[in-house]
Parts: C-alpha cells; sequence; structure tokens
C-alpha cells in the first residue's frame, strides 16, 4: 500500500512528463487520484499487502490519525484532479505545460503522503521540507511577477521555518539520548523518560517550524501571499491537504509530550497560537480586498480553530479532527470556486465582482453554500464542530474562552459574510471573460464535497464517525468511543 | 583540536557580520565547510565507516565546494553592486553579533546544568551561528544574502547535530541532504527570475502582495 501512494504516482508523472500527451496526462493525474482513494478505502477495510523490503517499510505506517488524514487528503486530491481538467482547458495550457503541472502536483502529493505516513520525526521534517520544495513550483505556475513574489516568501520563510523544526529535532534527542532514536513508537513508549526541560524545548522549536507551515499566526506571513497567487486547483490543494500535514506533524509531536505528562505546556500555547490567529484573521478579514487572500484568512481561522479545538485536550478533540475535515472539503470548494469567478470576471478584487448568481449561477450557489459551510451553518458539520469546541470550553471550566471565540466567530462571519453577498447579488457592470459555459469539471468537485459535507452534518455515516473517534482516540491514547453526536 | 575549530567557526561568523562585499560572504561559507569538514574527521573514531564517508561528502564537496561555487556563478551572473547594504551599519552589526554569541554561551551553560550531557561550546557556538545568521537575514537587503546567511543558519545547525551522540538513520541523512541541495537550488533560480524580472535585487521590490 505504502509503495503503491508513494512511488506510482511519481511514476505516472514522469511518465506523463516524457510523453506529453494530453489523454495520458489525463490518464496520469485521475489515475494518481484513484489510486489514492483505493488505497485510503483499502486500508480501511484492512487489506493490505506490499513488495517493499521490511527496513525500508518500517519508516511508513498507516495508523488511525494517519489513515485519517491520509482519507482527507485523497479526496481532496481526487476533487482537485476532476477541476484541474478544466483549468487545462479554461487557460489553453499545452500538453507540455500540462505534463509539467501533473508532474508537479504528484510530487507534492507524494511529499504529503510522505509526511503523513512516516513514523520516525526526523522522517517526516523531511518530507515537510519537500512539500514546501514541490509546491514552491506550483505556485510560481502562472510566472506572473505577483506570483514570483509570493513563492520566493512562501519557500524562503519555510525553508527558515523549517530549519528551525530540525534544531527542535536535535534537542529532542539531546534530552532521549537513554532512548536513541526518533521513531514515534519509541518516543511514545520512553516518553517519560526523556528530559522534560529538552523536550519542552525542543517542542517549542518544532511547533515554531511545523506551525509556519500550517500557518497559524504570528508565523502566518507566506500564507495569503502563496495562497492568492496559485491556480486556484493549487490554493485548494495547499489549503485542503498540505495545512494538514503540518498539523498532523505538530499532533505526532504534542503527542509525545502529552505522554510525558506535559499537556498543560502544550495546551497553553496552542490555545495562545489558536487565538492568536482568530484574533489576525478577523482584524484582516475586514479589510482584506482580494476575495482568494479572504479565504487564505480563513485558513488561518480554520487552523487556529482547530489548534484550540486540540488544546482543550480530550473534549476538543473530537472537534478538532471534524473541523478538519469539514474545512478541508469547503475550502477546497470555496478556492476551486475562487478559480471560476476568476475565469469569469479576470479579477481578484472584491469590489469589482458584481452580479456573481446572473453571470453563472451555478458558481454563485456554490460560492454562497460553500461559504454557508465554512462559517458553520446548520446543517453543515463546522456548526457541529464549533458548537463541540464551544461545550468543551464549559467543560473545560474555561467559559469566558468560549465568549471570546464565539466574539471572534462573529467578525469573521460578518466580514467573510460582506464580501461573499456583495460578490454574488446585484448586477455586473463589467464585461463576462472567459468561455460562455464552463465545463461540468469546474462545479461536479465542489458539488460533491458539499453533498459529503451535508450528509456528514445531518445524519453521520457511521464508518466516518468511527474514522473521527479512532483518530481522537489515537492523540489522547485513550479508548475508542463513538461520540454521539445529534439526530442518531 | 575540537574546541579550536569550533572557535575559528565562530569567528568566521563575526568576520561575516563586519564586512560588506558578498563575495566575502561566499568564502566564508566555503571555509565553515572546509571547518566542519575537519570537525568530522576529528570525532571519526566516534563512527561508523558509512556515517563518516557521508559525512565527508557532505561536508567537503557540498558544503565546502559545490553550494560556494554554485552560488558565486549566480552571483557573478546577476549582482552588479557587490555590497550587501545592511540596515544597520557594521559597527552595530559586529555589537550585536558579540551579543549574540554572549547570549549563546549564557544558553549554553544553563543548558549544561539541566544534567544533559551537552558540550557548553558545541552548543553554543551553534546557538550563536543559528541566531547571527537569522539576524543578518533580517538585517541585509539583498536578496543574495538572504540565500548565504539560510546557508550559515544550515551550518550551524548541523554544527549541532555533530555533538548528538545518537545519529540519525542513513535515509534520513540522504533526505535532509537532498533538500537542502534542492532549496539552494530553487532559491537560486528564483533569484536569477527575481533579478530578469524586477530589475534588481533587493528585498524593498517584494512589496506588492499585501493587505
Amino acid at each position: 500500500m505504502v509503495a503503491l501512494v508513494l512511488i506510482v504516482p511519481l511514476v505516472f508523472g514522469l511518465i506523463s512528463f516524457v510523453l506529453k500527451n494530453k489523454f495520458v496526462n489525463r490518464v496520469a493525474l485521475l489515475g494518481s487520484a484513484s489510486l489514492f482513494v483505493l488505497v485510503a478505502l483499502m486500508v480501511w477495510l484492512g487489506i493490505d499487502w506490499t513488495w517493499l523490503p521490511a527496513w525500508l517499510l518500517m519508516y511508513f505506517k498507516f495508523d488511525s490519525i494517519g489513515l485519517f488524514f491520509f482519507a482527507v487528503m485523497s479526496i481532496v486530491f481526487a476533487g482537485v484532479s476532476v477541476y484541474s481538467l478544466s483549468y487545462f482547458r479554461e487557460h489553453n495550457l499545452s500538453a507540455h505545460h500540462e505534463s509539467v503541472y501533473i508532474l508537479e502536483i504528484l510530487a507534492f502529493v507524494v511529499a504529503m503522503a510522505g509526511v503523513i505516513l512516516a513514523t520516525n520525526l526526523a522522517l517526516l521534517w523531511v518530507f515537510v521540507e519537500a512539500t514546501t520544495l514541490t509546491s514552491a513550483l506550483l505556485i510560481y505556475f502562472e510566472k506572473k511577477k505577483s506570483s514570483l513574489e509570493a513563492t520566493w516568501k512562501y519557500i524562503f520563510i519555510c525553508s527558515v521555518g523549517i530549519a528551525l523544526a530540525f534544531v527542535g529535532i536535535i534537542t529532542l534527542s539531546m534530552g532521549s539520548e537513554s532512548i536513541g532514536s526518533l521513531f514515534f513508537s519509541d518516543l511514545y513508549r520512553h516518553a517519560k523518560q526523556i528530559n522534560p526541560v529538552w523536550l519542552k524545548l525542543s517542542f517549542a522549536f518544532l511547533f515554531v517550524g511545523l506551525g509556519t507551515k500550517v500557518g497559524v499566526a504570528p508565523i502566518h506571513a507566506w500564507l495569503p501571499d502563496a495562497h492568492s497567487e496559485a491556480p486556484s486547483p493549487v490554493s485548494a490543494l495547499l489549503s485542503g491537504t498540505l495545512l494538514n500535514s503540518a498539523f498532523l506533524g505538530i499532533l505526532r509531536v504534542q503527542d509525545i509530550l502529552v505522554l510525558a505528562g506535559q499537556q498543560a505546556f502544550t495546551n497553553v500555547i496552542l490555545l495562545l497560537t489558536g487565538f492568536l490567529s482568530l484574533l489576525v484573521s478577523a482584524v484582516y478579514m475586514l479589510r482584506v480586498k482580494n476575495y482568494k487572500r479572504m479565504l487564505a484568512y480563513s485558513s488561518v481561522e480554520n487552523m487556529g480553530i482547530m489548534f484550540i479545538g486540540v488544546g482543550l485536550g480530550q473534549p476538543g478533540l473530537f472537534a478538532a479532527m471534524l473541523q478538519t475535515l469539514a474545512h478541508s472539503f469547503s475550502k477546497t470548494s470555496l478556492f476551486l470556486t475562487s478559480g471560476n469567478i476568476f475565469q469569469r470576471y479576470g479579477t481578484k478584487k472584491i469590489e469589482d465582482v458584481r452580479g456573481l448568481l446572473k453571470r453563472d449561477p451555478v458558481t454563485g450557489w456554490i460560492w454562497i453554500v460553500s461559504f454557508l459551510s465554512i462559517i458553520g451553518i446548520p446543517p453543515f458539520p463546522i456548526f457541529i464542530s464549533k458548537f463541540f469546541i464551544i461545550r468543551a470550553f464549559w467543560v473545560n471550566g474555561q467559559g469566558w474562552l468560549a465568549l471570546l471565540f464565539f466574539l471572534f466567530m462573529v467578525v469573521v462571519t460578518f466580514g467573510m459574510g460582506n464580501a461573499v453577498f456583495r460578490m454574488t447579488f446585484g448586477d455586473s457592470d463589467t464585461e463576462s471573460t472567459g468561455s460562455v459555459k464552463l465545463a461540468l469539471s469546474a462545479y461536479l468537485p465542489q458539488i460533491v464535497l458539499l453533498a459529503a459535507l451535508v450528509i456528514a452534518g445531518i445524519n453521520m455515516p457511521n464508518f466516518m464517525n468511527e474514522m473521527l473517534s479512532k483518530a481522537a482516540a489515537f492523540i489522547s491514547r485513550g479508548p475508542t468511543s463513538i461520540v454521539k453526536i445529534a439526530g442518531k | 583540536m575540537t574546541d579550536i575549530l569550533i572557535i575559528i567557526l565562530g569567528t568566521t561568523m563575526l568576520y561575516v557580520s563586519s564586512v560588506s562585499r558578498i563575495e566575502a560572504y561566499v568564502k566564508t561559507l566555503a571555509a565553515q565547510g572546509f571547518l566542519l569538514f575537519l570537525l568530522v574527521l576529528v570525532g571519526v573514531k566516534e563512527m561508523s565507516w558509512l556515517n563518516v564517508a557521508f559525512l565527508v561528502f557532505e561536508t567537503l564537496l557540498v558544503k565546502t565546494i559545490v553550494i560556494p561555487y554554485f552560488l558565486l556563478t549566480v552571483i557573478r551572473r546577476n549582482e552588479t553592486p557587490r555590497e550587501v547594504e545592511p540596515f544597520i551599519s557594521q559597527f552595530y552589526s559586529l555589537l550585536l553579533a558579540s551579543g549574540i554569541f554572549v547570549f549563546g554561551f549564557i544558553a549554553a551553560f544553563w543548558a549544561a546544568r539541566t544534567g544533559s550531557n551537552i558540550k557548553p561550546l558545541y552548543f553554543g557556538i551553534s546557538i550563536g551561528m543559528m541566531m547571527l545568521s537569522l539576524f543578518l537575514i533580517v538585517n541585509r537587503k539583498r536578496i543574495i544574502t538572504h540565500i548565504l546567511c539560510y546557508m550559515m543558519l544550515e551550518n550551524g545547525i548541523f554544527l549541532l547535530s555533530l555533538s548528538v551522540a545518537n545519529k540519525l538513520p542513513m535515509l534520513v541523512n540522504i533526505g535532509v541532504l537532498l533538500d537542502l541541495f534542492v532549496a539552494i537550488y530553487l532559491f537560486a533560480i528564483f533569484f536569477n527570475k527575481i533579478n530578469e524580472i524586477y530589475d534588481g535585487s533587493h528585498v524593498d521590490v517584494l512589496t506588492e502582495l499585501k493587505d
């Protein structure tokens, strides 16, 4: 299984790069995406086989939380692949440019799969840096002046951040000399033997490094630039999967501290950065003038919510996992739709987009519904996750923080809603750009993702509940208890 | 012997914070690579031959020759003015650099008291190198100096990792080196692009994207 996701897509990418044939390109892209979904499904069903040597296999493993993140990534990637077909068509890409795009995107996805599956902390680091390097090329794919600036900031800030994370790895091995290994299983088993001072120090470094990739405040500087300048399918992939994989890295490291009895320390850091992210996104949401940057700040906000969920400890974990899933799906839908809007209006400025519902009703409605999903209007699952988080504040006796949380939510919702509704209603006074009718692939992924979210929000299927609960239980090290959700 | 090498390594950082020519930075970078190579040689008997071979390859070939030479060609192709153009003058840079090293040593002696068997000189100098590189990144206007200081940051981290008794698995070592190599390569590509498109390589040109 591991070999399938880490090697086959790269081979596909290279084949398409060499052959430069439009049909082969599509097979490579959609084939890899289906492969990811298929592998996620098979691992979930317990089917496993491999032909890799054992010494290599011990570096990669599907555990319950890894499987959850992998499944989310696979579905988002599948949606992005389908949407890419429309992107190719609208931008009249040549077979050569298509194949470059496909090779880069497949390398990026494989690097993320490496982050999710790595069983060794240092190997996880290697793959996190690899995600930066592969995605930098994608952000610069359209070769505009502004995308160059965004790419430079992205690659430099993230590389320095990741370099600091490596200091964290070194300090962790200094504090755990008796363990002598950086495999997560060894670190978890002997967590109590690690010198607490060094453990905390290494967490601080790793948190800054991986947090830079997650894009939480105050180390989010690259995020709005990169998300707004990348091609829309790439922005969707960045927001829907890259941020998650770095988040998973933090969860795995945080787990060591939980097992070493240092949870109070990590919780404070997670809550503090979480709330800071909410503050930053709330402030910028009110003044942002570019709708893709607006979505990027919404990502900062949502990653902040996930941090808060984890920082609340046991009561907030399920909510954090649900938030991860729902944010990935909703934000993918939003970013893909922003690509449609850009096709129609040729601008990323909020004030220049008017009357979206009249110009392209389907895009307009998807835009509104995705917005409702991301801010957490019932029946969308973000409502449930935010509700659980507010409840967790109460359970922990931090009710006043719930009030603050709620206040930030209101500001963000107001800022984002203001922009979304101004864009969708009214009459447009500019000429339509792009083709008269966008291909079905420009709408289908969003509709499917939103439909899945509605189903999850109204009556969550058992398998989904089980997957989320298992992932939450993995972090808390507690027994898996299936959470009862209202309506079940 | 080890101590002398580490002290020279620290001195190179003080040197870069006081010079103004970019090529002096590249030469310092190569010198640091060579000093790290000597450090590996000094500690050779504590390691397996595979590890030694790899570290020699990394320090002597990659850090001393390939990357500095590569960056030098990039600079000769692109940069007309060859000054680093600091925000803060060289004198104060040097003063701050010394201060940072003092801090590094305080941190090192504090760390030594926690019971871990770390070597204060290793730890202090590498912390100082890392912090000073970060300071230089912030304090220099030219984008190329950012790349050079990023490499010095990596050297500081490498020094720290040399002091860790348990070595990383070879697979990880190779991955780390590959990442570093690709990173520098991409930095150079994008640096060339910035030069082409913006007609200059100051950080000030990169201020179009903001809210």
